[in-house]
């Protein structure tokens, strides 16, 4: 009995390593000074870094995957916060159906719906061409993100404000624009924030439909890691979660609780 | 009129999941039954079970399918035995330890798979952390075979679908109400009673849904097994994308697919009736 607490102690504290381990043995890996990924590291060094800021495919990859990411996300904040207040306001029985149609991007397969979506576009003759295909898929999987939080926002306030302003005279859109939009601002802008993280990141979507020329970041690394093994492929990794944490560490000051 | 301009609310989304998810998958599906096409082209004119029948005639297509179940199996029962103890510790943890644990778990979902599936080529490779700090220390002479394995497969994906078990997990521990437990222990049960008759029970429908959310993420994914697996591992879903992307075999490959989610619809089926599951 006396042994049970340590040994369960021990176990959290393995899997909290786990957890972390891979990401932080990237971030280490690419201080690296060597000519390869070798354990233990020859000596720490920026070099890697630098060799990444002079190679024109990855930083395209980033800015590709940030134009991508803030498009889709526009799109999605729109359509996901629209969805979201007739989920809240005005769905009745149909509420359910609402919920698990706007979710279904994030229930089904991303890499089945990146399969379904390419033959789409191929019957309609676009194919992969001028990035439709690609675009589509990212505003699909940034959708559900910008709804739920969306939807969360909007139950956790009543809407006697939106209400009152109403009675006052204040027309829909007004009443909308000048009560309800700023209540739920935050809640909204944390949805984009999210969007935008998982569009940069995500894989299925772009491996499938990104086409001919210029291709997302998670992709550039991976078509990458598949013939090298310089640690560069680190520094870029390291970029991408310093830059995800950036814009973490930027939503919770302007959007955080004050 | 009232209802018609409320329903401009939901008609962008619902165009959106029509069209570009519904429509999508219903060609899947006609595309499955088409004939192979001849000549570069991707599908034929006709409609026939083609697709199928070479699914099932040919060992190597046909194999991957239990061996991808089994691998989504053993990903998911680790995932669970991970994430129990973690999910328990956050469910009773301080409110300020509460929040950063919570971020540990969270984490990994901020990094992209492809970072993280690379994360791991580095530990398990054969000249990669943990074989060469084994080395360093004399246990092994030897790199141990970490990767380009099953062994390998499964422990990344375990990591890089945790998350997806310790949420619905901690949901279903947050909502017990402690006052049970504290019944119980008062009326003389052991820790180990409790967890079984009173904490597991409760937390059932989190188990359910971690399992099959996991379940479903770990046979579909794509990344970790081509990176951590180096093609050595052939799931399923590996095949469906080689099929369609790299060899153009459209109907064959929509086949595969609907094959792959037919089996896994067919496993979380009997999982539910197995643990008694209540569907809401």
């Amino acid at each position: 009995m006396q042994i049970v607490t340590p040994l369960l102690t021990l176990v959290r504290v393995s899997v909290y390593i786990f957890l972390i381990a891979p990401i932080a043995v990237v971030v280490l890996a690419s201080f690296n000074a060597g000519n390869f990924l070798t354990f233990p590291p020859q000596g720490l060094s920026l070099r890697w870094f630098w060799t990444f800021l002079q190679n024109d495919v990855f930083i395209d990859a980033i800015l590709y995957s940030a134009v991508l990411a803030a498009c889709a996300t526009a799109v999605s904040l729109v359509v996901g916060t629209m969805a979201a207040l007739y989920f809240v306001r005005h769905a009745r029985r149909e509420a359910e159906l609402v919920r698990i149609g706007v979710l279904l991007p994030l229930i089904l397969p991303e890499i089945l719906t990146a399969i379904a979506l390419l033959f789409f576009f191929y019957e309609i003759g676009i194919g992969t061409e001028h990035k439709i295909a690609l675009f589509t898929g990212h505003v699909l999987m940034t959708l559900p993100f910008v709804f739920l939080n969306a939807v969360t926002s909007l139950q956790s306030r009543d809407d006697a404000a939106e209400l009152a302003a109403r009675t006052l005279g204040a027309s829909r859109y007004t009443a909308f624009r000048r009560i309800t939009l700023p209540l739920i601002a935050p809640g909204v802008a944390t949805g984009s924030v999210f969007a935008f993280i998982i569009s940069f990141d995500t894989f299925g979507i772009s491996f499938i439909l990104k086409g001919s020329g210029s291709a997302p970041l998670p992709i550039q690394l991976y078509d990458y890691l598949r013939f090298n093994f310089t640690p560069e492929a680190a520094a870029v990794s390291t970029v991408s979660i310093i830059m995800t944490v950036l814009l973490l560490g930027l939503a919770d000051l302007v959007f955080g609780k004050k | 009129m009232r209802k018609l301009r409320s329903a401009v609310l939901i008609l962008p989304a619902a165009a959106i999941i029509f069209l570009f998810v519904v429509l999508p998958y219903v060609i899947v599906l006609v595309m499955s039954f088409r004939t192979p096409g001849a000549g570069g082209a991707p599908y034929g004119e006709g409609f026939g079970l083609k697709g199928y029948t070479q699914f099932f005639s040919e060992g190597y297509y046909a194999m991957s399918l239990p061996q991808t179940m089994l691998l989504g199996m053993v990903t998911t029962l680790a995932c669970l035995a991970l994430a129990y103890p973690v999910a328990l510790h956050i469910a009773t943890a301080s409110r300020r330890w509460r929040a950063i644990l919570y971020g540990i778990v969270l984490s990994p979902l901020l990094v992209g798979i492809v970072v993280r599936s690379y994360g791991w080529t580095i530990l398990l490779g054969n000249s990669g952390v943990i074989n060469a700090t084994l080395i360093q220390m004399g246990l092994i002479q030897r790199p141990l075979p970490l990767m380009y394995n099953n062994f390998g497969v499964v422990l990344a994906l375990a990591h890089v679908f945790l998350p997806f078990m310790v949420l619905p997990l901690l949901s279903a521990l947050q909502a017990m109400d402690p006052a049970v437990a504290q019944a119980a222990r008062s009326l003389g049960a052991r820790r180990f009673t409790i967890f079984r008759r009173v904490t597991f029970p409760v937390s059932m429908p989190g188990v359910q849904a971690g399992c099959i959310l996991v379940f479903v993420l770990a046979i579909s994914s794509y990344v970790t097994p081509a990176l951590v697996g180096g093609m050595r591992v052939k799931t399923t879903t590996l095949l469906v994308v080689d099929a369609l992307i790299d060899q153009f075999q459209w109907p064959f490959g929509s086949a595969m697919a609907l094959t792959l989610a037919a089996a896994a619809g067919l496993v979380v089926f009997v999982f539910a009736r197995l643990t008694r599951m209540e569907w809401k």
